[in-house]
């Protein structure tokens, strides 16, 4: 009977066309609001956000307007609980919210290379160690801006040139430019030398973060600029707190999506159950159980719904993936990266929506009475 | 004993304030390989019969037995188990699934039983040679006439071997040669292959082929 339903839905192939494309539609959009929640998700929570801490100006919200002496790290390498300090320098081609932010961090190269979760996909590290404006940029951004290495990027006053491109199992960080910090610290137009704009304390395993954070605070209120330490997740958070109120709403619009295509699949098989009554009338004549015949028409729903869905969300996947966007504020970003999970649920969302868009015209196959349907032209 | 049994069957119908008692008390016995046809004015129940020996609607009253089974008393789905079983069903207007071919139409009610692929090709193949339609297996009911669709529509009635065929005007809309073809086929069914056959009719001719006639005029049959 499976053969019966292909051959259906091939046989309005206007119809299905339409409404798997509808579906395709607004699962794409379901799966782009689904990966920038998962990305705002990364960003705010898991080891790094939880065990990072972040050490900026007190007060302070831009990375431009943050500054802070560098001689902070030995300091703060000193107190209990610190494993390590990384003093970073941000430049950010814009503070506001933007979809192509590019954001430079200056780190020393060393630390770079052994505390970042990145691997370089081309290019060497030693090209980057020895050349004062080498810098290895994210892949998000490589994509974005058709960089590769042995090319020279310049924005605003900065210039360097690229050593490498790098890959990472955390999304954001290939939206991110890493150079040495004295690169940037002495870049022409920028007065930072001996400052940097914020400091990345990672903690031994038995730390708590909160109390080490109140300690850094506390013995810096007496140095020449007083701190705020969070931990990263909540710093992020906080950087990036109006984007997260709209990420908050977009959810919605994932719901929306997800009604949408209940709502198109579920008026298909409604008139494709209408116009076919009387088949379905003479298939339980022929001695097809009710049940069955529900079925059928459950299959169908189900079928455009996930052939719909799928595509959809295969479709996103894919371009998110190759697109490397992304959105960010004050020197923090949120890839739009989607996981394979995000695959699953998409796939789970449609074929569950099919599997409920189809119920009602299932009942209304399944009951009518055989007569009557049989009497219907 | 009876293969089909009718005793004291009812059933009427409400439209608007009025009731239409299609069948009144009716009482019917068929036996096994008669060929009865069913004659009378329209809207007499002779359709109305024919469903409830089919098992696709229910009497308000009385009692129906087709081959062996009191079919009054089973739920939808047993109802549907069993027509699959024991009966085959020729439409007036072929009713053929559209996106089907010919074969695959004929095979829709072997896939309800429980049988091996082999079986279902050899009934199907079988019963389309029945109807002198092996040639046009593959043909979708649009690439046929009208003639060729009640053909693949007989064959499919009959692939499952059931006990009882029911047919409802079966040459209706077809004109007077595929007529003959029509009923020609349906006489060689119940000689050859020993089908209970009961064909509702309007037309005499059409009648005479039965080897019991019968006549229904308001809800009751007239004396032969």
């Amino acid at each position: 009977m499976f053969g019966y339903v292909i051959k259906t839905l091939l046989r309005h192939r206007a119809r299905t066309l339409l409404t798997v494309s509808g579906a395709a539609v607004a699962m794409f959009v379901f799966c782009f609001v689904g990966s920038v929640q998962e990305g705002l998700e990364r960003l705010t929570s898991g080891s790094d956000a939880d065990r990072c801490l972040i050490v900026f100006q007190e007060n302070r919200f831009c990375p431009s307007s943050s500054r802070l002496p560098e001689d902070y790290a030995p300091a703060i390498k000193k107190l209990r609980g610190v494993k390590q300090v990384m003093p970073i320098q941000v430049w950010t081609n814009n503070c506001r919210a933007s979809l192509d932010i590019v954001v430079f961090n200056g780190i020393p190269p060393e630390q770079i290379r052994d505390n970042r979760p990145i691997q370089l996909v081309n290019g060497s590290w030693e090209a980057f160690l020895t050349r004062r404006d080498a810098a290895i940029i994210g892949r998000n951004i490589a994509n974005r801006r058709g960089l590769k290495s042995g090319d020279q990027f310049t924005i605003g006053d900065l210039s360097v040139q690229v050593a490498g491109v790098f890959a990472s199992d955390v999304p954001s960080e290939e939206n991110l430019i890493y150079t040495s910090l004295q690169f940037l610290q002495y870049s022409r137009g920028k007065d930072t030398a001996g400052t940097v704009t914020q400091l990345e304390v990672h903690l031994t395993s038995d730390a708590d973060p909160d109390a080490v954070a109140s300690l850094i605070d506390q013995t810096l209120r007496t140095g020449p600029v007083a701190t705020t330490t969070r931990r990263k997740g909540a710093f992020q958070a906080s950087t990036l707190s109006d984007l997260v109120d709209l990420i908050g709403f977009a959810h919605w619009l994932g719901y929306a999506c997800v009604g949408l295509v209940l709502s198109l699949v579920a008026t298909t098989t409604v008139m494709s159950v209408q116009d076919r009554i009387k088949e379905y009338a003479v298939l339980q004549t022929l001695g097809v159980r009710p049940f069955r015949t529900m079925r059928l028409v459950i299959l169908e729903s189900t079928l455009l719904c996930t052939v719909g869905g799928v595509f959809g969300t295969v479709i996103a996947s894919v371009a998110l993936w190759t697109g490397g966007f992304a959105i960010g504020a004050e020197g923090a970003t949120i890839a739009f990266r989607p996981s394979p999970e995000l695959i699953l649920v998409g796939t789970a969302v449609s074929c569950t929506v099919g599997i409920i868009a189809g119920l009602a015209p299932a009942i209304q196959a399944a009951t009518v009475p055989i007569v009557m349907a049989l009497r219907n032209e | 004993m009876a293969l089909v049994e009718l005793k004291n069957v009812c059933r009427s119908f409400r439209k608007g304030e009025e009731t239409i008692t299609p069948l009144d008390d009716v009482t019917l016995e068929i036996h096994e390989g008669d060929f009865v046809s069913l004659m009378g004015p329209s809207g007499t129940g002779k359709s109305t019969l024919l469903n409830l020996v089919a098992g696709i609607d229910r009497p308000d009253s009385g009692s129906i037995t087709v081959a062996g089974t009191e079919i009054t008393n089973l739920s939808r789905g047993q109802l549907a188990d069993w027509r699959a079983a024991n009966l085959g069903y020729i439409f007036q207007t072929h009713n053929l699934i559209p996106v089907l071919t010919a074969y695959e139409n004929v095979e829709l009610p072997t896939l309800l039983l429980k049988q091996t692929a082999a079986q279902r090709r050899q009934r199907v193949e079988l019963a389309l040679k029945a109807v002198g339609l092996s040639d046009r297996a593959d043909h979708y009911p649009r690439q046929l006439s009208g003639g060729q669709e009640q053909r693949v529509g007989i064959a499919r009635a009959i692939v499952a071997n059931p006990r009882v065929v029911v047919a409802d005007e079966p040459t209706g809309s077809l004109d007077a040669t595929t007529s003959e073809q029509i009923q020609e086929l349906l006489q060689r069914l119940n000689r050859e292959l020993g089908m209970t056959v009961l064909m509702v009719t309007h037309d005499r001719d059409v009648a005479g082929i039965a080897t019991r006639r019968l006549t229904l005029n308001r809800g009751k049959f007239l004396p032969t």
